[in-house]
């Protein structure tokens, strides 16, 4: 693998808003409510200060990426920039990846009863276009970068509190969020 | 085949965005921020996102419809003609009947804010003296109090905010209702400045502040004066105050005599250390910016509040300062040639699409003008001639208004009520006959924002969805049957030219202010008004005496105080203790959705852990909310941080046919008539009680 693009998300800019998965939503055209990015809103503080943040989050396009080791069909692929894809023509609706990633990335479309997920836009970037979420979010909170190239000392990985989840090593990272002073 | 065209959203919103949309062999496809556009910037609100599923959605109204019984819903589809007879024969033999037209009136909104639909307010004007419904439910007294204190109302460009250091978000919640203010705001903080964010509750704003102040409902006025107080107190008025003050020793005085900071703390819930060390703050940073929102004067005493505001700002010489400043809202933009609506188009002075065409109907000395937010209460009175014919636009009246029962009343008194809407609402149930409008996407417009400076150019980019036509369209088609029925009836034009009707609200005035040599280079993309980045920069300002007027003989004139004081929010009846405060959801603008499928089962009540505790409810529970006005079912949800004797219920989509406002009365604010002909709703002075639901009981 010569790169690996991944999102990193300011959570001091992320508002919560939804646009990145709305603009998903109506791009890709999934049929609602299927999404294929997620908004979590989380809270912790105490009586001199609160942090409050969302998390944007859809595939993460995992190094090792737990979605293409289990499928059985070879529907899925990593690219050279590490896109994780995932191709329908060759994909059963097994459902082996949906109920193996361990951030519920993959879901099956209602529809073509089919897994998808993220592709990234990776159309859209082969036309040096950014995707649909990064291009959607109104703060620029929302970026995607070469991950391995990426200033990462500020940088979180926050879902790597579980050992399992260390494994596909996730390419995603986010900046923490500072706290609102009471 | 493609083709792009230069849309605007017209919705009553800060932003204004200037939208690309793409249309494929005449459909419309998508839509985009321009990114031309300095505030837009390339992006879009979730709400606008769905602009697509919106205009071509199953529930909009294609064709003209009566209802064979009032709330009966059934609805049958007839032809424009037949509709254009019923109005037309109506207001004929309405006219006849009274020897006037008064008993014709007119609710008109901001459903769509553009120019050409002023129209509507031309045709009626076209009819002879109606009756009309002026001022707003939403700004007015803080629109007042800004008048008096800087003579007219202005707010600085947006992006002015940006050089700030010091930015006090004071009762608005940008994140869910302004967004492309955001990055201005996340930028100067990632610059190095401080967002402080006073509301009543945590908000999404206040998450993404560096500090949180929490404020007891209707007590900033007083908040604000305090902070003066100690500014007098540690003697950080701005030295050059004198040159460009009036009436800044007896504000002083004042606040050295009635204002104490014990009981200013104990009465808005911030300690006195932490008025004293933001105060202190406030005088010494520079830029130092407040941006104060609509929601902060939805009071009995929100003018007070505003004008509270203000002092503080010009106390400290933060008034006309780059990056300072108490920005409010504008209208200078607004300064279009007001044709459409007056008859006499010559001998109209500057009229104005957010003023509800106040300066227009003042012409028309013989309107008689109902305050809109009491509007079903004054209709009700008028007996000489009653109203008997109401035509509901850009409005949904039954869902917003307060005093609903009145509303009823009214419906019951009218002959004929005509609306004219995009879908269905809480509104149409009542009316005989609804008209469909186009969207934004498909008839031509001129837009102004009352926040930052563009103006700029709605296109059409499909054509109209069904038989819907625009406001102009359907106010020259009545026109046009009513003097096919009785020649000379109408003076509002039988016909015309959208584009050419838009380029004549392009008059000297705003040709000036847009730095335009003609109207059509208005067609070349949206231009930003050629207004100085800060308000007030020179520190001349229109009121009577120039001066920034802490004392206001205006204020006087109209039976307020000179100069800002403080006065107490309504205290609870006793029997119902909880404020109901309604604030807006990112999904909605009012009753209008945008979030085509998240319409929630119920309403969701949200209670600080206090106000759980002393009612023994849990997240999950069934509540009902009352007063005497109505009642509302719904679930409680608690969380940290919201008021310690309110109920918050967002203004979000629930399936429900009992509206929100059926808790509402019709509390009027401070101020609004010397702007805008009417006092301002004082919808957060609302009070209801709680009690928790068996849990078995079936939802009625």
């Amino acid at each position: 693998m010569v790169k690996q693009l991944g999102f990193i998300l300011d959570t001091n800019r992320c508002l919560g808003c939804g646009a990145c998965i709305k603009a998903c939503q109506i791009k890709n055209q999934l049929p609602s409510p299927l999404k294929w990015r997620q908004l979590r809103q989380i809270e912790k503080g105490d009586k001199s200060q609160i942090q409050r943040f969302f998390l944007s989050t859809a595939c993460n396009h995992c190094a090792n990426p737990e979605c293409l080791r289990v499928c059985p069909s070879g529907a899925y692929y990593k690219r050279r920039d590490g896109i994780v894809l995932h191709n329908p023509e060759k994909c059963t609706g097994c459902q082996s990846c949906v109920g193996s990633c361990p951030f519920g990335a993959p879901q099956l479309n209602p529809l073509t009863q089919k897994a998808g997920k993220c592709q990234l836009c990776y159309d859209r970037l082969d036309q040096s276009k950014s995707p649909y979420c990064v291009q959607a979010c109104l703060t620029s909170a929302l970026q995607l970068h070469e991950i391995r190239q990426a200033e990462n000392n500020q940088l979180l990985r926050l879902t790597a509190q579980t050992p399992s989840l260390r494994l596909t090593r996730p390419s995603v990272f986010y900046k923490p969020p500072r706290p609102t002073e009471l | 085949m493609y083709q792009t065209h230069g849309n605007i959203c017209p919705r009553n919103c800060y932003d204004t965005c200037s939208i690309r949309s793409t249309t494929r062999n005449g459909i419309l496809i998508s839509v985009e921020g321009d990114s031309l556009h300095e505030y837009t910037k390339g992006k879009l609100c979730p709400k606008a996102l769905e602009d697509v599923k919106k205009v071509y959605s199953l529930k909009r109204i294609r064709y003209p419809m009566k209802q064979r019984g009032r709330f009966s819903g059934y609805w049958e589809r007839i032809s424009w003609d037949e509709a254009l007879n019923l109005i037309a024969g109506k207001i004929l033999r309405l006219k006849e009947e009274y020897g006037s037209a008064l008993p014709l009136a007119l609710n008109k909104y901001s459903g769509n804010f553009g120019v050409l639909h002023n129209a509507m307010e031309g045709l009626f004007s076209g009819l002879g003296p109606t009756t009309r419904a002026i001022g707003s439910p939403c700004w007015s007294a803080g629109v007042d109090a800004q008048t008096y204190d800087f003579g007219t109302f202005f707010c600085s460009d947006p992006l002015d905010m940006g050089k700030s250091q010091l930015i006090w978000l004071w009762g608005v919640n940008p994140a869910w209702t302004a967004v492309h203010q955001m990055p201005i705001l996340l930028n100067a903080m990632d610059r190095g400045a401080k967002v402080v964010c006073f509301d009543t509750y945590f908000s999404a704003t206040a998450a993404r502040s560096s500090r949180f102040i929490q404020v007891r409902p209707g007590t900033d006025g007083l908040l604000a004066l305090g902070f003066s107080k100690v500014i007098v107190e540690e003697n950080l008025l701005d030295p050059d105050l004198g040159s460009y003050a009036l009436g800044h020793e007896e504000f002083i005085q004042y606040l050295r005599r009635d204002i104490d900071l014990n009981h200013c703390a104990e009465i808005t819930g911030v300690p006195v250390k932490t008025i004293r060390e933001l105060a202190v703050d406030y005088a010494k940073t520079h830029p130092a910016c407040i941006w104060a929102g609509f929601g902060l004067q939805r009071y009995t005493n929100g003018g007070q509040i505003l004008r509270a505001i203000d002092a503080l700002g010009a106390l400290t010489g933060h008034i006309g300062e780059p990056g300072g400043g108490v920005q409010y809202g504008q209208f200078q933009t607004w300064q279009f040639a007001g044709q459409l609506q007056s008859l006499h188009p010559k001998q109209t002075t500057k009229s104005n699409g957010l003023l509800k065409s106040a300066a227009s109907d003042k012409e028309n000395r013989e309107d008689r003008l109902l305050s809109i937010n009491n509007f079903a209460e004054q209709a009700l009175q008028c007996s000489d001639p009653p109203v008997k014919m109401l035509w509901i636009s850009g409005r949904n009246p039954l869902s917003q208004d307060g005093n609903l029962h009145l509303w009823k009343a009214l419906i019951q008194s009218l002959d004929l009520i005509v609306i004219s809407d995009l879908f269905h609402s809480m509104s149409s149930k009542a009316a005989d006959l609804f008209l469909p409008v186009t969207t934004h996407y498909e008839h031509w417009d001129l837009h102004a924002s009352y926040w930052h400076y563009w103006v700029g150019v709605n296109e059409p980019a499909i054509a109209p969805v069904g038989e819907s036509r625009s406001d102009l369209q359907i106010a020259w088609a009545v026109s046009h049957r009513m003097n096919q029925l009785a020649p000379g009836s109408c003076a509002f034009p039988t016909g015309g030219d959208e584009r050419e009707t838009l380029l004549k609200e392009l008059g000297p005035d705003m040709l000036e202010i847009l730095g335009l040599e003609t109207p059509e280079e208005i067609f070349n993309g949206p231009v930003r008004a050629r207004f100085p980045a800060t308000a007030w920069e020179n520190r001349r300002f229109k009121t009577p005496s120039g001066r920034f007027e802490f004392g206001s003989a205006m204020a006087e004139a109209s039976g307020l105080p000179a100069f800002p004081v403080y006065r107490p929010p309504l205290s609870p009846p006793g029997e119902f203790p909880l404020r109901l405060l309604t604030p807006h959801h990112p999904t909605t603008i009012n009753s209008q959705v945008y979030t085509l499928e998240t319409e929630k089962e119920h309403f969701i009540f949200h209670l600080s852990p206090d106000v759980a505790e002393r009612y023994a409810l849990k997240t999950g529970e069934r509540v009902l909310i009352w007063n005497k006005l109505g009642k509302l079912e719904g679930i409680v949800q608690i969380e940290n941080r919201l008021p310690l004797e309110a109920v918050i219920l967002y203004q979000e989509p629930v399936k429900s046919n009992v509206p929100l406002n059926s808790l509402m009365g019709t509390p009027n604010t401070d101020m609004g008539n010397l702007s805008l002909g009417a006092p301002g709703f004082a919808l957060n002075e609302t009070f209801v009680n709680l009690r928790k639901l068996n849990s078995f009981a079936p939802i009625s």
